[in-house]
């Protein structure tokens, strides 16, 4: 039994779960509607890479950007410096992807896919914390390192109260025009009061989406996000056999969820 | 898994019997010094040029090559001769590959260029397109 569509986005009534990494915690989303069914697809244009700003190079140095939306070869987009995407008209025009933590039933399932695909990319969460760590936090990676990056595509969920950011980097030697599409969903969502369902759905027992966030640091923007949102941090995984424990805290979490 | 294929057009001098073509392309931004064409490919680490296609023109003879550097980034790379085509007068030649001429980035230094070489006492124009896709699938 598939809980998606044919684009990957979590069908109306099945379940989502969010792995937090850095906590060992899920939050457990059931997908009462979503409101772009049928538009799913979002041509965006060029990464909103303004011209004339200064990128850092993989060769060393820096190098201007000679053109909105181009990215010049062999540079990248610096730590604290991660994209948003405006939207005339959006709540914050600056970050079409960002809403409130009072719209805590409005979440954004984001995958963007990156013109030319050969592009490094990975994001920050918040927007100016990068998230790769190779042995705990012994090596940060990313673009800039040999590895801890994807190419060309990129899917997250994005929480309300939090904008991330996309660091892309170009490590060939050619200037680029770029480019982004997204596919998306906008889900209304609630989690589910319901103990024994979220310990069936991580524990993997009932069906679900099981998404794992590129969250390695708790920043405390994304703790504080969690509590005005959602009114709990998320579910902290247990294993099959520790079922009476996990429930006694889940339904003590479920008392003070707020969505 | 990542795939970007895209067409790489290079024209000559016309004057010049022999050199590198400055590639030209949609993805491709050269619209101001310093920002011109490049006359080679840097493969991104890790993965592969596929080269699929051929389009090879020219007003007279001319020595068509395709080369690879294993450090195209040093300041006088070690070219290497892949691949090459000639037309013996004016004409053109369509090659499609049913398997591409493949170049791996080992080391993130690895790249490729497109040639032309003419009788040194006719110089004429030439053309070349080639069908290119970065990838890291096998």
């Amino acid at each position: 039994m598939t809980v998606t569509d044919p684009y990957g986005l979590v069908l109306e009534n099945e379940h989502l779960a969010v792995y937090i990494p850095a906590t060992s915690s899920a939050f457990v989303f059931r997908v009462r509607s979503r409101i772009n069914r049928g538009y799913e697809r979002f041509h965006y244009g060029p990464l909103p890479i303004p011209a004339g700003i200064a990128l850092p190079s993989y060769a060393g140095g820096s190098i201007p950007v000679p053109a909105s939306g181009v990215m010049p070869g062999t540079a990248y987009i610096p730590v604290g410096s991660g994209l948003s995407f405006p939207l005339s008209g959006a709540f914050d025009e600056t970050d079409m992807w960002y809403v409130p933590p009072e719209w805590r039933d409005r979440l954004f399932h984001v995958r963007a896919e990156l013109t030319p695909r050969w592009l490094r990319v990975e994001l920050e969460i918040p927007k100016g914390v990068a998230q790769r760590r190779f042995q705990r936090d012994k090596v940060t990676v990313g673009i800039e390192k040999a590895f801890g990056f994807s190419r060309g595509c990129v899917e997250a969920i994005h929480f309300p109260g939090i904008h991330y950011g996309y660091r892309v980097g170009n490590d060939t030697n050619l200037n680029v025009w770029t480019g982004v599409d997204f596919t998306y969903a906008e889900y209304v969502v609630e989690i589910p009061r319901d103990a024994e369902l979220i310990f069936n759905v991580l524990t993997r027992r009932a069906p679900s989406l099981w998404m794992t966030m590129p969250v390695a640091v708790y920043d405390a923007t994304i703790r504080d996000a969690f509590m005005e949102a959602y009114g709990i941090e998320g579910f902290p995984l247990y294993p099959a056999n520790r079922r009476a424990e996990a429930l006694r805290k889940y339904e003590e979490l479920l008392g003070k969820v707020k969505v | 898994m990542p795939s970007e294929i895209f067409t790489l057009k290079g024209e000559s001098t016309g004057t010049d019997a022999s050199g590198d073509f400055p590639l030209y392309s949609d993805l491709l931004y050269h619209d101001s010094a310093p920002y011109t064409p490049p006359t080679k490919v840097i493969i991104p680490f890790g993965m592969k040029a596929k080269i699929w296609a051929k389009r090879l023109a020219a007003e007279g003879e001319t020595l068509f090559t395709i080369s690879w550097a294993k450090d195209a980034t040093a300041a006088s790379p070690a070219w290497e001769v892949l691949d090459a085509e000639k037309l013996s007068s004016k004409g053109e030649l369509w090659v499609e590959k049913r398997r591409p001429i493949v170049i791996r980035s080992l080391t993130g230094k690895e790249g490729f260029k497109a040639s032309w070489s003419q009788p040194s006492t006719t110089p004429s124009k030439a053309y070349v397109e080639l069908e290119v896709e970065i990838t890291d699938e096998e």
